[in-house]
């Protein structure tokens, strides 16, 4: 042997030392999901972002969350809840829940948990409790809820929204609590968080059923990636195990690469077209024209490659109050459309302007040219506008947007959306106003019984596609990536739990 | 000789004073450029922070918190006076200081930069000093051609590409970020190079090195073919002066007569061009810092602009505007140390 192999052999035995050491005897499982939205501030209240309150569900802790296998809400840090009469809802927590730090988790917390949510200079979430008037601990382990006006669907405003967070904390140390003390009661543990950058959360095996989750990740990583081809580039190259929403035409890469697999999920987002009731809008029958007029199942086979389920209502199957003998009421009829638009008094057609914003929802700028072009086949004279989302949604919110592509997400319970769109005085967004859809909401929202609910519930829709202020179109599916050795089914709500993970040894 | 040295230093120290004072009027100007447009721009903070179930009592009361509610001069003039004591407003989106949240961020831009400088000066200015010295040879050829890619290519497009082949194809690079979660230990500076090296973790500064390769050659490249062609036309240039042809009549090696006579007096332009170029790369970040999601400031201005966060948009640009008129006056008083003529 000469000397420069025996430097080789040299080199070799020292790099298998290192390598050899290098690996650890249990590893720790860690997960590292690419997430299209950024997290920004350590103070729990201070984003209303769908996936930062799915994590500060699991690290603080929430009330409730909605079951998608179940179809129905069930209890976090509350253990049951009833009404007591329609104004009051009583809570009765848990009582085996501790913060991370040991100490007992009560009704006190969840009471200054309200109160932050609604008094915190920097709450961006008073949305969530706008029905409740007060807050009040019965005891050490009841509270007391009191609303403005009878709301039945109130677990859709608290449960995964309201976040729960520490009152002794919080009183000890102030506003420098959240950076420096973030101590939660959730089955996961605050790590990390460096703001635009990730949020690393880790198990609490002291959490009620945790310990037996054995194949729950020990660390849970929230990467910031906004680009598709980062993701999905990301996925491939082993940085991350999960990558959230893939777009339909990057769906091949990650299928044929033989690490990762691409699963979709039902999205609980709802996708419409929204027609303010202003000429020509005001009149019914162009509303139901502009229906008649797009070939819904044509741009879903086509342009969405089957990734997206029709609408025939509000919403779909899934959401609460759907009602599976509803039948179609608009068929893809060019004919019926100029039909109706004669009736309405446009016989030689009419100039409408669609806005869509690009780049925020799946496709948005492809599929709204073909429903222009669709548009103008059945008597419309359609043009896009592509205006910046912020630009468009602030237009929508102001009531200026006369016609519209508009998606609106995480509908479990459709009761506060529809307010929100349809009811009169809910929003300028539409503008809409039909005393009858009014009155069947208002009843909705006094019905604590949840068959009957759900039946005004479906009235209330039926009445609403009928009269058709806004021509629902479709729910996409979202497509998740994710390495082999991860077992996962997304939520349509696209919140993330780790608890739902199984990372396969 | 050293009187006159004394007098020049003291001119140009006269002069960057003058310049310095001349930036305040320039920041006031620029600050109420940016409110109005800001302002002016369709779009509104609170419809874009709050979530899609508010309503209008949570949006009118997100106003009044914010001071939104009041007209826009009145919310300039109290920027403008907090801002001469330092203070630059909250952000809307990250609930904290302005000058926290850039204070957070600028150190991944400044290590990006840095990086990128370093890859550039380091490609081009060999590369452009061997095409000047030997014009229409081989070398010079793919030089410019090499110059020529460097200046046409669009840096995100190149990221992307970077992204696919080196992380997508060979796997040998990560395809974002700035560090792998684990590996580096609690940051103390923010510069993630000078942590790794401060706590002795060389695994961390491994993977520092690894994250900002893709995005600093990026971000780099135009600078690659600029400074490239710029320093073979300057070596051109002095070549023909003549006191190179001195140098070369008293015997002097080629290669003295090439890096010290020659390249020590191409430099000016080498450096003003330099200069000129950081600021390019202060709003090239803005992209690259995207495509690769690295959480520096460039990245921070998208996220500030689409969300309509006023102070925080504000802040930055005023930022930037600090960085520009200090890189200018840097390159300025640089001048004076590297021009001959300043020396003798």
């Amino acid at each position: 042997m000469n000397r420069r192999q025996k430097l080789l052999l040299a080199g070799l035995t020292a790099l298998l030392l290192i390598t050899a050491q290098a690996r650890p005897a249990e590893a720790q499982t860690r997960v590292s999901i690419g997430v299209t939205e950024t997290m920004e501030t350590y103070n729990p209240y201070g984003d209303s972002v769908s996936l930062l309150y799915g994590i500060w569900c699991q690290v603080m802790g929430c009330l409730g969350t909605y079951d998608f296998d179940k179809g129905d809400y069930v209890g976090m840090l509350a253990e049951r809840w009833e009404v007591k009469d329609p104004n009051t809802w009583i809570f009765y927590l848990r009582k085996d829940i501790r913060w991370h730090d040991g100490s007992p988790f009560t009704a006190d917390d969840v009471v200054h948990s309200f109160n932050r949510a609604r008094n915190d200079p920097q709450s961006k979430q008073t949305q969530n409790i706008a029905p409740i008037a007060s807050a009040a601990a019965v005891d050490k382990y009841t509270v007391r809820f009191t609303t403005k006006q009878p709301t039945a669907p109130l677990l859709e405003y608290l449960f995964d929204r309201l976040i729960i967070t520490n009152k002794a904390v919080y009183e000890k140390y102030g506003t420098e609590a959240d950076r420096k003390y973030p101590i939660g009661a959730g089955p996961y543990k605050f790590k990390e968080l460096v703001p635009g950058q990730r949020f690393v959360i880790a198990k609490n095996p002291d959490y009620p059923g945790m310990k037996q989750l054995t194949q729950a990740p020990d660390e849970l990583i929230f990467r910031v990636m906004r680009e598709d081809e980062q993701r999905v580039t990301a996925l491939l190259n082993g940085e991350i195990q999960i990558a959230q929403f893939i777009p339909p035409h990057l769906r091949k890469r990650v299928e044929s690469d033989p690490n990762a697999k691409a699963t979709t999920v039902d999205s609980v987002e709802i996708m419409f077209l929204a027609m303010q009731p202003k000429p020509p809008f005001d009149k019914k029958e162009v509303r139901q024209a502009v229906c008649h007029a797009i070939d819904r199942d044509r741009i879903i086979t086509t342009l969405l490659q089957g990734l997206a389920a029709r609408l025939d209502g509000p919403i779909g199957p899934g959401q609460y109050g759907y009602d599976p003998n509803l039948k179609p009421k608009y068929d893809y009829s060019p004919d019926k459309a100029r039909k109706l638009l004669a009736q309405a008094g446009y016989p030689n057609g009419v100039d409408v302007e669609l806005q869509t914003t690009v780049g925020r929802y799946t496709l948005d700028k492809q599929l709204n040219e073909a429903i222009v072009q669709m548009l103008n086949g059945a008597g419309f004279r359609a043009k896009l506008l592509t205006p910046e989302w912020a630009t468009l949604w602030s237009n929508v919110q102001a009531g200026k947007t006369p016609f519209y592509y508009m998606g609106r997400g995480s509908i479990v319970d459709p009761s506060v959306a529809l307010s929100q769109y349809f009811e009169t005085g809910g929003s300028p967004r539409i503008g809409y106003s039909n005393p009858k859809f009014d009155k069947l909401l208002a009843t909705e929202r006094q019905t604590f019984e949840p068959a009957k609910r759900r039946k005004v519930l479906a009235e209330a829709m039926s009445l609403l596609t009928d009269d058709a202020p806004a021509c629902f179109l479709w729910r996409h599916k979202m497509i998740y990536g994710m390495a082999k050795n991860i077992d996962y089914k997304p939520t349509p709500s696209g919140r993330i739990f780790g608890e739902d993970i199984r990372v396969l040894r | 000789m050293q009187r006159r040295r004394g007098t020049k230093g003291d001119i140009i120290a006269v002069y960057l004073l003058q310049r310095l004072f001349g930036t305040v009027p320039v920041l006031l100007l620029i600050a109420l450029l940016v409110f109005v447009l800001l302002h002016a721009a369709p779009g509104d903070p609170t419809t874009m922070l709050l979530g899609q179930e508010t309503t209008a009592a949570d949006l009118a009361e997100a106003k009044r918190r914010w001071g939104l509610d009041q007209p826009v001069h009145v919310q300039y003039v109290k920027f403008v006076l907090a801002a001469a004591t330092g203070d630059l407003g909250r952000s809307f989106r990250f609930s904290a200081p302005v000058k926290e949240v850039i204070a957070e961020r600028l150190p991944a831009t400044i290590e990006l930069a840095a990086f990128s400088i370093l890859i550039a000066v380091l490609c081009a200015i060999p590369l452009g000093v061997c095409a000047g010295a030997r014009p229409n040879s081989w070398i010079d050829n793919v030089g410019t051609s090499f110059g020529l890619f460097g200046i046409s290519m669009p840096n995100f497009w190149l990221g992307i590409m970077l992204i696919l082949l080196f992380a997508g194809t060979f796997h040998v690079a990560p395809s974002a970020g700035r560090s792998t979660y684990g590996i580096a230990g609690p940051s103390q500076t923010g510069f993630y190079f000078l942590d790794s090296v401060m706590q002795r973790n060389w695994a961390a500064l491994k993977d520092a090195f690894l994250h900002v390769l893709m995005p600093a050659l990026a971000l780099g490249v135009n600078m690659i073919g600029i400074l490239m062609r710029v320093t073979r036309s300057s070596v051109l240039e002095t070549a023909t002066e003549e006191y190179v042809v001195t140098a070369r009549a008293k015997g002097l090696a080629e290669r003295i007569v090439l890096w010290r006579h020659i390249l020590s007096n191409a430099l000016i332009p080498i450096i003003t061009v330099v200069g000129l170029e950081l600021g390019t790369l202060l709003s090239g970040s803005i992209i690259v810092e995207t495509v690769f999601a690295w959480p520096g400031v460039g990245s921070l201005l998208i996220t500030g602009v689409t969300s309509r966060d006023y102070p925080l948009v504000t802040g930055l640009v005023l930022m930037y505007t600090v960085a520009f008129v200090t890189i200018n006056l840097i390159i300025d008083a640089l001048y004076a140390f590297i021009d001959p003529r300043i020396r003798y």
